[in-house]
């Protein structure tokens, strides 16, 4: 005989077997999207060796269709797979929730109809007024606890920051002050001073005054831009961001001319300033120096030596008479001066003339001599050196030498000087050698992008404004680049073309100088020519944006000094009575000239 | 029934795991050659005045259906019920916002910062709950509030804590309501929202640490009923105050407490004082010294809260954005493949100067100097007073809610054998 079974028993039995199966339900669905999770995290298609591979293959072939349309296909179905996981995911997720929220309705429904039958507790076995002593005594000791892990934590995370904001606040405040370019620069005051700001947090703010916190690292934008660090000024760009500069000046008659100093040897690496001190490098065969001048008087405040390092060769490197043995410029961060000259000799030293570090980087093999001047980011000396099979360029930790990356160049060999410059999303170191532009992160080494635009043995540096970078070669073409992960080939000219001096641009236009005299100004973004001008006088030296207005220094000495604009304007012609094939540095209302043979200061 | 809470322990850590798939980077947009310019990303519009409204007419009907329910029905199910609308329109509807706890943000920005324009929403989301409060209890806690109604649905095995432990995870909603306010008024962070450990349950979509701290707090509320009510809710504290000053707040018993103890065991939230039948055994003298050194000590703990508090200023501030990207300046760090924070990004495209943002940073740390002082100030007080309630007794003879921690749920009436016909 069977027993009937109350119907509210029958209902919970049910219940209880719907909400395990659901339940069940729920564990498999839980397994089988976290698979499906595990999946899409781990896999990173885009980045697979083989798309690496036919990208790679595709860097090489860019003209070749059928790979082109491999890759898009290949992306296509990463991308399928990629969104169909999600939506298995999502999908997945949807019926996980439906059979969690059964088994809740299921045992909440349980618990509604069950009837609950009160129970008497058995006494309390506490005190009530003991359990009140008990709960004070616990509530302090938390309290205790809780004002010691404060303490605790305040104590090992306390980092007088609020000081060191203050004092930030204010270095930053006198720099930024100093920091403007002249009104009638046609980069005007607000794109200059952003452009410099933009830049400011990419070396940090690290204040160079005795009394700040953060001494040793590397200079803010401020203090680079109040300087002269570098080839061609900040970023080894042709810009500089001060103004109040003499335009007259007369080297015969000592007209403006604060003081001059002959430098004891050869060499065609234009001087840099850090606060009062002038840096520049002579060398021969034999003999290489570094120097430091007084910004003041002109003295020679030390001169050191560069022997002794380890790995140089014996045997000089060849040069020709162009180049000679020093003719990478110098730079300095304000801790330090970093130096190098054609045998691969690198030094690092302090300003006191003291050798911080140094080492070879091998022996050139470049039928000219090296020339790549060296540049800074940040903390990192960043040294382009490119020699015949083995172009590269390397990063070294400032203070230690030590190397931080090294990139491997598939181009020719080249004497152009790295750039540095903020493209509005980032700071990109910029190379140029045969056959490519390249932009690198300066941070990593990393490439960023390339563009196939020039060609020959390229010697002038690069320029850059507002999103467009120029090179120039001779035998070869002016290009107009716009920069980004697919750069673009906005313009270019094979009427007037470079073999050493540099260009200069400006949003608006971009100056090209020739090694013959020449000087040509075109739109930056069609590429027409608005004029040219024929100094009549060869130019080694590259031209400065200062003050609105172009500074070409000529092979006699005599800077060439117009307007920035669409229109040649001429400002002033003075002569410095020596020939000179340097580029000078502005600083503090002060030029800086490398003579063939002396040092000179020109300030009003 | 065992197993069945098993299972859900189960399915609930699982959930955690699928809920965080949503949590993943984007697939990156495809790069086309052909021209084809990639829409905008648009900012959806605002929600219109008119839901904003509505939001605020569900709100007053469903405090005052709940309070109906609990004060003069005294209805468990319907309670429940109600629950249930809550979770579905203010917690999956609404998404968890706007809702009272962040409310208390809104309130205390619009106090310190003039330029922001307060939603007339987050005021009435502030205030109806309290004022409902001040008469009839925690009747929100019961059923409006979607945070009580998801953790109340899963309570399905409660345990006793022991007053000890109640009493001292009791303190952490004072500290969270205190750090709320600091970091709200000094705009740095509406920390309630985004520590919400159920937003990403109600949008599907959240961080893997929320859905971790959510499904963490589910899975403990089977076991430990309502755990974020009872030892994190900030907005809790607020209504425990004004709820002990409520004028009709729910009974265990509709007439005469028989001393049945049947409802002894029925709260599972430790929320039932038990009649003080014995006598205290410090005589008056005694108390009165323990007074007076309460009374004396009170002051003392909040120098001291409010001393180790300005220590901690500087650890406060740091998740500030401005002081963050100021020492991000001062100090540049790095992603993992060297690239900049995008903190320094966003920066560098201002074109804002160093100078700017370290005399902002330097207010800001100001700020936090002085809301230390009076946050620790505060949790000084906090213990002093806690300390004290544990030293004042109010003679009970009957089984009683306590008005500052009841949730109003209705649950221990159906315990008692008093009925009214």
């Amino acid at each position: 005989m069977m027993t009937q079974t109350k119907p509210s028993e029958k209902t919970i039995r049910l219940l209880q077997s719907i909400a395990f199966a659901s339940a069940m339900l729920a564990f498999v669905l839980c397994i089988l999207i976290s698979v499906n999770y595990f999946q899409v995290k781990s896999s990173d298609p885009l980045n697979s060796p083989v798309m690496k591979s036919m990208i790679e293959k595709f860097k090489n072939s860019p003209d070749d269709e059928q790979l082109k349309s491999e890759i898009r296909e290949l992306d296509l179905l990463a991308r399928k797979a990629f969104f169909t996981n999600q939506w298995q995911i999502r999908t997945g997720g949807y019926l996980l929730l439906f059979s969690v929220l059964v088994v809740v309705i299921c045992l909440k429904t349980i618990e509604l109809i069950t009837a609950k039958i009160p129970v008497v507790p058995g006494e309390a076995t506490n005190n009530f007024w003991d359990l009140r002593k008990i709960n004070r005594q616990w509530v302090a000791y938390s309290g205790i606890f809780l004002v010691v892990v404060s303490l605790l934590f305040a104590f090992l995370t306390h980092n007088e920051l609020g000081k060191t904001l203050d004092l930030a606040a204010k270095s930053t405040g006198s720099n930024a002050d100093s920091t403007k370019v002249a009104a009638n620069n046609d980069i005007s005051l607000a794109q200059a001073d952003s452009l410099a700001q933009n830049d400011s947090t990419l070396t940090g703010m690290q204040d160079s005054s005795a009394s700040a916190p953060i001494l040793d690292g590397y200079p803010t934008q401020q203090e680079i831009n109040n300087n002269f660090a570098a080839f061609r000024g900040p970023g080894s760009n042709g810009i500089v961001f001060q103004h109040g500069f003499p335009t007259n000046w007369d080297g015969k008659s000592g007209k403006n001319i604060k003081w001059k100093t002959a430098i004891p040897l050869t060499g065609y690496n234009s001087p840099v300033v850090w606060n009062d001190k002038i840096f520049l490098s002579g060398a021969n065969a034999t003999k290489r120096e570094v120097y430091c001048f007084d910004l003041n008087s002109g003295k020679i405040l030390w001169q050191t030596l560069v022997d002794k390092i380890p790995g140089t060769s014996a045997t000089a490197p060849k040069v020709n008479g162009e180049t000679g043995f020093a003719a990478p410029t110098l730079t300095t961060d304000g801790r330090r001066v970093y130096a190098i000259f054609a045998n691969g000799d690198l030094i690092a030293l302090d300003f006191e003339g003291k050798k911080v570090w140094a080492k070879n980087l091998g022996l050139p093999k470049n039928h000219y001599g090296h020339s790549s001047s060296l540049v800074m980011y940040r903390d990192l000396l960043l040294v382009q050196y490119d020699q015949s099979g083995n172009t590269n360029v390397l990063a070294l930790a400032a203070k230690s030498g030590e190397q931080v990356w090294k990139t491997s160049r598939d181009v020719k060999i080249s004497w152009a000087s790295p750039i540095l410059v903020n493209t509005g999303s980032q700071t990109e170191l910029m190379l140029v050698a045969e056959p490519f532009v390249i932009s690198y992160n300066p941070a990593t080494g990393k490439e960023l992008w390339r563009f196939n635009c020039i060609s020959g043995e390229v010697g002038p540096s690069l320029a850059y404004a507002d999103g467009v970078v120029f090179s120039v070669n001779d035998y070869s073409k002016l290009a107009a680049v716009q920069v980004g992960g697919t750069p673009k080939l906005l313009w270019e000219s094979d009427e007037y073309l470079s073999d050493i001096p540099s260009p200069v641009a400006t949003s608006k236009y971009v100056f090209l100088p020739t090694s013959y005299g020449m000087m040509i100004c075109y739109d930056a973004k069609t590429g027409e020519k608005y004029w040219e001008k024929d100094f009549g006088t060869p130019t080694y030296a590259s031209p400065m944006l200062v003050d609105g207005n172009i500074w070409q220094l000529d092979k006699k000495g005599i800077m060439h000094i117009f307007k920035s604009d669409k229109t040649y304007t001429s400002v002033s012609e003075p002569a410095l009575g020596e020939g000179s094939v340097c580029t000078p540095a502005f600083v503090g209302g002060k030029l800086i000239i490398r003579g063939d043979k002396n040092l000179y200061c020109i300030g009003k | 029934m065992k197993k069945a809470l098993a299972l859900i322990f189960v399915v609930f850590l699982f959930s955690v795991q699928f809920l965080n798939s949503y949590g993943i980077q984007r697939f990156p947009k495809p790069e086309f050659e052909s021209g084809y310019v990639q829409p905008e990303t648009l900012m959806p519009d605002p929600r219109s005045e008119m839901l904003a409204i509505l939001d605020i007419a569900v709100l007053i009907i469903s405090l005052s259906v709940v309070s109906w329910l609990v004060i003069k029905k005294r209805n468990r199910n319907a309670v429940f019920w109600m629950s249930l609308f809550a979770l579905a329109y203010f917690g999956f509807y609404r998404e968890g916002c706007i809702c009272s706890i962040g409310s208390i943000q809104n309130i205390t920005l619009a106090l310190f910062d003039k330029s922001y324009l307060i939603p007339l929403s987050a005021i009435i989301f502030f205030i109806a709950p309290l004022v409902y409060t001040l008469f009839f209890g925690r009747t929100f806690c019961a059923a409006v509030c979607p945070f009580g109604a998801i953790q109340d649905l899963i309570a399905f095995s409660p345990q006793k804590l022991g007053s000890r432990i109640n009493a001292v995870l009791g303190v952490i909603p004072y500290v969270y309501l205190g750090l709320a306010i600091l970091y709200a008024a000094t705009g740095t962070d509406f920390i309630i929202c985004r520590y919400d450990p159920f937003v990403g349950i109600w949008r599907l979509d959240a961080s893997f640490g929320m859905f971790v701290f959510g499904g963490l707090l589910l899975v403990t509320g089977i076991f430990i009923a309502r755990p974020y009510c009872r030892f994190l809710c900030p907005y809790g504290v607020l209504l425990n105050w004004v709820s002990r000053f409520s004028r009709k707040h729910i009974t265990i018993t509709p007439s005469n407490c028989i001393q049945c103890r049947l409802c002894e065991n029925s709260c599972p939230y430790d929320a039932i004082d038990m009649p003080v039948t014995t006598k205290n055994p410090d005589n008056k003298r005694t108390m009165g010294r323990k007074l007076i050194f309460i009374t004396f000590l009170i002051p003392i703990l909040m120098l001291a809260g409010g001393w180790a508090g300005s220590r901690l200023h500087e650890p406060l501030a740091g998740v500030n954005a401005k002081v963050r990207l100021a020492k991000q300046i001062l100090n540049p760090v790095t992603g993992k493949d060297q690239t900049e924070t995008f903190e320094i990004q966003a920066f560098k495209s201002q074109g804002k100067q160093q100078k700017q943002v370290f005399a902002e940073a330097s207010e800001v740390l100001h700020k936090f100097y002085i809301g230390s002082w009076i946050l620790g100030g505060f949790i000084g007080l906090v213990f002093g007073g806690l300390i004290a309630g544990w030293l004042i007794t109010k003679h009970r003879t009957d089984y009683t809610p306590n008005k500052g921690t009841c949730f109003s749920c209705v649950r221990c009436v159906d315990y008692c054998p008093v009925k009214i016909p």
